[in-house]
């Protein structure tokens, strides 16, 4: 009867040693001096409406004091999923990164995690990404001590309501109303105003200067095509002669004659390199209007000359310089 | 044959140019206005401050043009009659009656030359008014004429003690009123001062070439000249839109600064000076070997005949220089010919 009874003893103790192992390991360490410790977290910026699958990223900001260091193997596992009285929390490690940064003093551990969310429900419920615990060695001794992290509170949702919901119930505060993004109208409004602004300037310019583009429409720009739709005779001619008058007037801001062409020029040295080509054309105008033994030699017939030299102005008017022959 | 005596005269009116400027220097301008006033048969009313040499100038071409010449000095005692007679007592003890300077070279009084005439009273003004508008004078219970007679004047805006402003009605049988200023050249103001040929004026003046015009010809050419010398449709245009200038220069969009341009001109310019304005122009033109006027010719003359004619509220009287100048500097600027 005695080996029975050993051997029963022997298998109560097996037992026993198995159902205390796992008591073990999760042996509660004690806490290390918070003066060698110092922890500061990275959460994520929304703390409600995950919904199954969803991705929470954390990071913790561990600096350890010497003479402590990290043991790296205590820190948790990609996979690891938290129970909570027996009952597996839904939140599940899925990955992990470690940075280490050592200094003479301390060292300091940047621990990226990363958790993903596998419950659902049917209304928003709380849920937690449970304070990590990771240990701390002693150097130099067989001393072992734990710190925990700090956890992070935060609502799941439901992916879709079933059934009748009254929503009066159901509706949870910690979920903002979803809104519809207006990112893009918001973009498009400014794309527009700009445009708008843009062609109220433009057509600002438009209507104050009476020309498309600066240095255009000017005087003799309008002359020259005055002068290119007036006819080919001695009427025309008369006309054409006193078309670019006005514009020379209009550009000099008084009337020019053969005896002021020096001050015009000393006002608008822009039109200096037409000089030759503006005496010759007040020996036309003087010509034309008022003595026609004035001696001319234009080299070609008046109207056409005077389209060249309008457009010569015209260059001059832009800040260009003209071939004057 | 016009041609040729135009020619001909041209080149005697650039003698006698030539032969004034040489004896006064810096003045080619006025010698210019004065010249270009001798053929169109305009009295001349030179203006500046004192010993300028504006009676230099009238007497070197007094000289130059020939004929008679009389001169009389503007005083506040000067009357009517010290222009027409002089009376004496004669050596047999009794009184005698002689011709005064107006009278004195008869027909062929070519120059009268009143020095300083704004010295003298309105009653003078009043005579010399008639005749230099009429060239006639009732003296003796007869008619005297005086064909060939230019009136040249001067007078001194500096003093304006025991002077009498010229009445609007007298200025305008002037012609041109010229400014005489000292010519702005230091080599010329040193030569004024050291060359002592300036210093001696009466020796001076002989170095003029006498008779270079024909006096008694004068008005005979000068009307050759008026006929001859174009003015074109365009150019009547021009003329026409000054003259409407000086009566509403706001009109014109004309301003002058400090001046209520609605307030400032009672009178514009009259029918007579616009006819001695255009007479001056193609004086001018012929000078320059035109056969017609042109915009430039007018300038030219612009403000030495229309100038003095302008009659201003008398609150800008004060100013009277400086404002025609400007308001007809503006007029050229604002009015466009064609």
């Amino acid at each position: 009867m005695k080996a029975p009874k050993s051997l029963f003893s022997c298998l109560l103790a097996i037992t026993l040693a198995f159902t205390t192992l796992p008591v073990t390991a999760d042996v509660v360490l004690p806490s290390v001096d918070s003066k060698y410790v110092s922890i500061r977290e990275i959460n994520p910026t929304r703390d409600a409406g995950y919904v199954v699958g969803d991705k929470l990223e954390r990071t913790i900001i561990l600096t350890v004091k010497k003479p402590y260091e990290l043991i790296e193997e205590s820190l948790p596992i990609v996979g690891y999923e938290h129970r909570y009285r027996g009952q597996v929390s839904g939140i599940e490690l899925a990955n992990i990164s470690t940075e280490e940064e050592s200094f003479s003093d301390r060292s300091v551990h940047k621990i990226h995690l990363t958790y993903q969310v596998f419950k659902s429900g049917r209304v928003a419920k709380p849920a937690i990404l449970r304070g990590e615990i990771v240990k701390l060695r002693h150097n130099g001794k067989t001393e072992i001590r734990q710190v925990r992290f700090p956890s992070f509170n935060f609502r799941t949702s439901p992916l879709s309501v079933y059934g009748e919901v009254n929503l009066k119930n159901e509706m949870s505060p910690f979920i903002p109303p979803f809104t519809i993004s207006t990112v893009r109208e918001y973009q498009i409004i400014k794309v527009a105003a700009g445009v708008l602004v843009l062609s109220l300037l433009g057509l600002l310019y438009i209507l104050g200067a009476h020309t498309w583009l600066p240095r255009m429409g000017g005087a003799f720009a309008k002359a020259y095509r005055k002068v290119g739709h007036l006819p080919e005779n001695a009427e025309g001619l008369q006309q054409s002669i006193n078309v670019i008058h006005q514009a020379i007037h209009q550009v000099a801001g008084h009337s020019v004659f053969s005896n002021n062409i020096d001050q015009f020029l000393q006002e608008k040295p822009a039109y200096q390199p037409a000089k030759p080509e503006i005496e010759r054309f007040f020996s036309l105008s003087r010509q034309v209007f008022f003595d026609t033994k004035t001696p001319l030699e234009l080299g070609m017939p008046a109207k056409q000359w005077l389209r060249t030299f309008c457009r010569h102005m015209r260059d001059c008017e832009r800040g260009l310089i003209p071939e004057v022959k | 044959m016009h041609d040729q005596q135009l020619a001909d005269w041209r080149a005697q009116a650039l003698k006698l140019e030539s032969e004034v400027n040489k004896v006064v220097v810096g003045q080619q301008n006025p010698v210019r206005l004065i010249t270009i006033a001798v053929f169109a048969r305009g009295h001349v009313l030179l203006e500046g401050d004192v010993g300028v040499g504006k009676t230099t100038l009238l007497r070197a071409f007094t000289r130059g043009i020939g004929g008679g010449y009389q001169r009389i000095e503007g005083t506040i005692d000067l009357m009517p009659n010290d222009l027409v007679y002089h009376t004496y007592l004669g050596e047999d003890g009794k009184p005698h009656v002689s011709p005064g300077p107006l009278l004195m070279s008869g027909q062929d009084l070519s120059i009268f030359f009143f020095n300083e005439i704004n010295r003298a009273r309105p009653q003078v003004h009043s005579l010399m008014l008639r005749v230099m508008a009429e060239r006639t004078l009732t003296a003796f219970n007869k008619e005297h004429y005086f064909p060939h007679m230019l009136v040249f004047a001067d007078r001194n805006q500096v003093e304006r003690e025991e002077t009498f402003d010229i009445p609007s009605a007298a200025r305008d049988r002037f012609m041109m009123e010229i400014p005489i200023v000292v010519p702005p050249a230091h080599d010329i103001m040193e030569s004024l001062i050291f060359d002592t040929r300036f210093h001696d004026v009466d020796q001076l003046i002989t170095n003029v070439e006498q008779d270079i015009l024909k006096f008694d010809q004068l008005n005979s050419f000068a009307k050759v000249i008026q006929e001859n010398i174009t003015a074109s449709p365009a150019l009547r245009k021009y003329a026409l839109n000054l003259w409407l200038a000086t009566k509403d220069p706001l009109a014109y969009g004309i301003k002058v600064s400090n001046v209520d341009m609605k307030r400032l001109v009672l009178s514009g310019a009259s029918p007579r000076g616009m006819g001695m304005l255009l007479r001056a122009a193609r004086v001018n033109a012929w000078l320059n070997e035109r056969d017609a006027v042109v915009p430039e010719d007018i300038h030219a003359v612009f403000h030495e005949t229309i100038a003095h004619r302008l009659v201003f509220s008398p609150v800008y009287e004060m100013r009277r220089t400086e404002i025609a100048r400007e308001m007809l500097s503006g007029i050229v600027n604002a009015v466009a010919a064609p």
